[in-house]
């Protein structure tokens, strides 16, 4: 491959990638996307879709021998299955090292689209709160990106990606461009009803989801089948395989080589410019260099850093670009904590079609300044989600016969209300990944070691997740509820919002990237995906991913025109 | 596929049928597809059972989830589908102790279980459940994981029977029924005899360990 016809070299095609590629070709650039996953076509090849548990092997309950052979890791995910299984990750073909004692589980996708196929499909923007959080408490580098700066590239990417919800006004979760919010179930809507007398300050809204409640962009409307991380044909929620990727392609300026697993870059002499990029053919383990002006990470966080590590050289003795020693270091994720309630209102109402959204509170803790109250820094939000009990919650009494069979028919008479909190993460440089000094994949990468533990401020929130719930909870009528204590905690990675390992910041000497994403000490070099991360808010990410991306493909495009970069 | 094909397969699923309109039938490309297969239960054909452990597996099937004015397990397939989950599904341990529960109905039966009269059979039904009792089997919300290996017989032989019923084409469809796709309405009305809805996720696919 003529790799000199390139002007930018995109590692990755998931949420970040594709967004790279498609501004970088719509800007005129020739782009090259380095996939390490096998290519499927939208649409085409979403085998799962709408399948019946009938249709699927073991009724759709898995292979177990396979999936704890293969899929060791990966098959924790809710969202891992019979329908999705061509788009995750084999855990044993392509390993990291789980510290036992400090285990860290990396979801990891390996497909053209990557976990922009399996995401939740939430988006929230940050606010200014967010931004100015290290700053104000000492924990981490400041940001050296403000809400102002980034909020005109958050309308770029919703008006593209399509984001249905309600606007509210609030400081702390600032509104986006918004196609129709989905409608309620008749409980949230009682719920709601007596929050707002009893609970009034409590911020509850409709769920901010990247799926469509209208056309938008040539892709459809949801049909409200349900599990969208199968894959939809429709394109109503928004991937890079149902929409970046298309656009990209469309420019006539991008070409994407999938089964091609980035292993290191190479710089010229002076150390500040990428000059190659090592790919390892994934089916027949050829090496191949290529070479582009300017190069985009995008691999997800883990695998970036990885590849960022494995590029040691005598001029970044510590890996490409961490002169700073912060690669590798203040790895963060969301700690998911659930509460229930159970409640005996709109028995009598179910619902047609399945809603792939629930409501949102927004944060209400430390919300402006510190509660007196809080024994922890920063916030929470819940993601709220209504499920009506059935058989598969009673089969398991006495009995059989005519009557036994009858009382699995109908669904039980109550509602569950579930509140997931998700807790912000702060910056610790003890959570880190780094190269195992001797142990190597099979094309003779080193592997990736994860250490990962809570501290005793996301454990603190996580306790009074479950106070705020139970208040909000029993403010909304439930009978019954049961809270989490929060002594058993998900395991870090298991949010799938891994983050920060190549953080930003202002300061050469504590962070590893500018505030457009670009390496202090690489001019051509941009990290975009879930990496570059200086702290994490409460809220899902990848939005804020995206509108990064975007931002640094237009001071990139910028650059490379003024010839800064090539 | 393209989408004109697509949508005629999909279609063709709604419709109720895998059966192809004359003139057009399913590529290879399309019948990779979950959903353009036929039920999982007619396309293995399980031989692990002896015909008296499978005459006892149908026989408590049968007494477990009866036929009525709705199919029972064996319209549904219940006996294949247990029959294909131990062969297939369960480790070499948990299948040495399924089918030793199965001889064991058996062997209480007086060598043929399924021979006895329905009483009788559902009087060793009812002693396996004396017996296991205590099992925390039995704990409100104890299903919500992929599978009890540390459960007796008689409540992993019912958990199958369950999800072999509820699970299979005719159970989803002629006693449970289907959430119809197209638009969403949360304040649809449930009347006092309307069935639940068949599930495209199982919650104990997605209540799953941490660790």
């Amino acid at each position: 491959m003529e790799s000199a016809q390139f002007d930018a070299i995109v590692v990755g095609s998931g949420i970040s990638g594709g967004w790279a590629a498609k501004e970088l070709t719509e800007k005129g650039l020739k782009v090259l996307v380095l996939e390490r996953g096998q290519d499927i076509r939208h649409s085409a090849d979403y085998y799962g879709e709408h399948a019946e548990n009938w249709q699927m092997p073991f009724y759709g309950m898995g292979d177990r021998e396979r999936d704890d052979r293969d899929y060791a890791i990966q098959k924790k995910s809710y969202a891992f299955g019979e329908p999705t299984l061509q788009y995750w990750n084999n855990d044993r073909l392509n390993p990291y090292v789980k510290t036992p004692e400090k285990p860290f589980n990396w979801m990891r996708a390996d497909v053209v689209g990557g976990r922009s196929l399996l995401w939740g499909r939430q988006v929230y923007r940050w606010s200014e709160q967010d931004f100015k959080a290290n700053g104000a408490d000492g924990h981490g580098v400041e940001w050296p990106v403000s809400y102002q700066d980034i909020a005109p590239w958050y309308s770029h990417v919703e008006k593209f990606i399509g984001v249905s919800g309600q606007a509210e006004g609030w400081d702390q979760l600032p509104d986006s461009e918004f196609l129709p919010p989905m409608d309620y179930y008749a409980l949230e809507k009682t719920a709601l009803a007596r929050i707002r007398k009893k609970e009034p300050h409590i911020p509850i809204t409709m769920g901010r989801v990247a799926i469509l409640t209208q056309d938008h962009n040539g892709r459809a409307a949801c049909h409200y089948c349900g599990p969208c991380q199968r894959g939809c044909s429709t394109g109503s929620y928004f991937s890079s395989q149902s929409s970046t990727l298309p656009a990209a392609r469309a420019t006539g300026n991008l070409t994407l080589l999938s089964d091609h697993v980035v292993e290191k870059l190479e710089h010229d002499e002076t150390g500040r410019r990428v000059t190659a990029v090592l790919a390892v053919n994934t089916q027949t383990g050829e090496r191949k260099r290529f070479s582009a002006k300017t190069v985009f990470l995008c691999a997800s966080t883990l695998a970036s850093t990885q590849v960022l590590l494995n590029s040691a050289s005598d001029k970044h003795p510590e890996g490409l670009a961490n002169g700073s020693g912060v690669v590798g270091n203040y790895l963060m994720d969301h700690l998911a904590v659930s509460h229930t309630g159970t409640f005996v209102d709109d028995t009598d109402r179910y619902y047609l079609g399945e809603r792939p959204n629930g409501l949102y509170i927004a944060r209400f803790r430390n919300n402006g300044e510190q509660d007196e109250d809080a024994d922890f820094k920063r916030g929470y939000g819940y993601q709220c989600i209504p499920l009506r009990p059935d058989w598969e919650n009673t089969f398991n009494v006495r009995g059989f016969g005519a009557d036994y069979k009858e009382s699995l028919r109908k669904p039980m008479p109550i509602w569950i209300w579930a509140l997931r909190a998700f807790i912000e993460c702060l910056p610790n440089k003890s959570n880190r990944v780094f190269l195992h000094p001797t142990r190597k994949d099979r094309f003779g990468v080193p592997l990736l070691v994860t250490e990962f533990e809570w501290s005793d401020n996301e454990r603190n929130a996580a306790v009074d997740s479950g106070v705020q719930a139970g208040r909000i909870l029993r403010a909304a009528g439930a009978v019954l509820t049961d809270l989490s204590d929060a002594r058993k905690l998900d395991v870090g990675g298991d949010a799938i919002h891994e983050m920060g390992t190549v953080r930003m910041g202002k300061d050469p000497a504590t962070s590893a990237l500018n505030k457009f994403n670009q390496a202090h000490e690489v001019d051509n070099l941009f990290v975009t995906d879930g990496s570059f991360m200086t702290s994490s808010s409460c809220v899902n990410p990848s939005l804020t991913y995206m509108a990064f991306t975007a931002r640094a493909c237009d001071y990139a495009a910028a650059q490379l025109a003024e010839g800064h970069l090539g | 596929m393209n989408r004109r094909e697509f949508m005629q397969c999909a279609a063709m699923l709604s419709a109720g049928t895998t059966l192809a309109p004359t003139g057009w039938a399913l590529s290879e490309e399309q019948s990779k597809y979950l959903a353009s297969r036929d039920p999982y239960i007619d396309q293995v054909s399980p031989e692990l059972f002896s015909e008296a452990q499978r005459g006892a597996v149908t026989a408590a099937a049968d007494l477990t989830i009866p036929r009525t004015d709705t199919p029972g397990a064996v319209d549904a397939g219940v006996p294949r589908f247990i029959e294909l989950m131990v062969a297939d599904w369960l480790t070499d341990d948990e299948r040495i102790g399924f089918v030793a529960g199965i001889d064991d109905l058996n062997a209480r039966g007086n060598g043929d279980f399924a021979g006895l009269p329905p009483s009788a059979q559902l009087s060793i039904l009812e002693a396996l459940e004396d017996e296991a009792a205590d099992s925390p089997w039995y704990n409100f919300g104890a299903t919500l994981r992929l599978w009890d290996s540390e459960a007796p017989f008689i409540c992993q032989f019912k958990e199958l029977t369950v999800l072999g019923f509820m699970l299979s084409k005719t159970g989803s469809k002629e006693f449970l029924r289907p959430n119809p796709m197209g638009k969403f309405d949360g304040e649809y009305p449930l009347g006092p005899d309307d069935a639940a809805y068949d599930k495209s996720t199982l919650l104990r696919m997605i209540a799953k360990e941490a660790g």
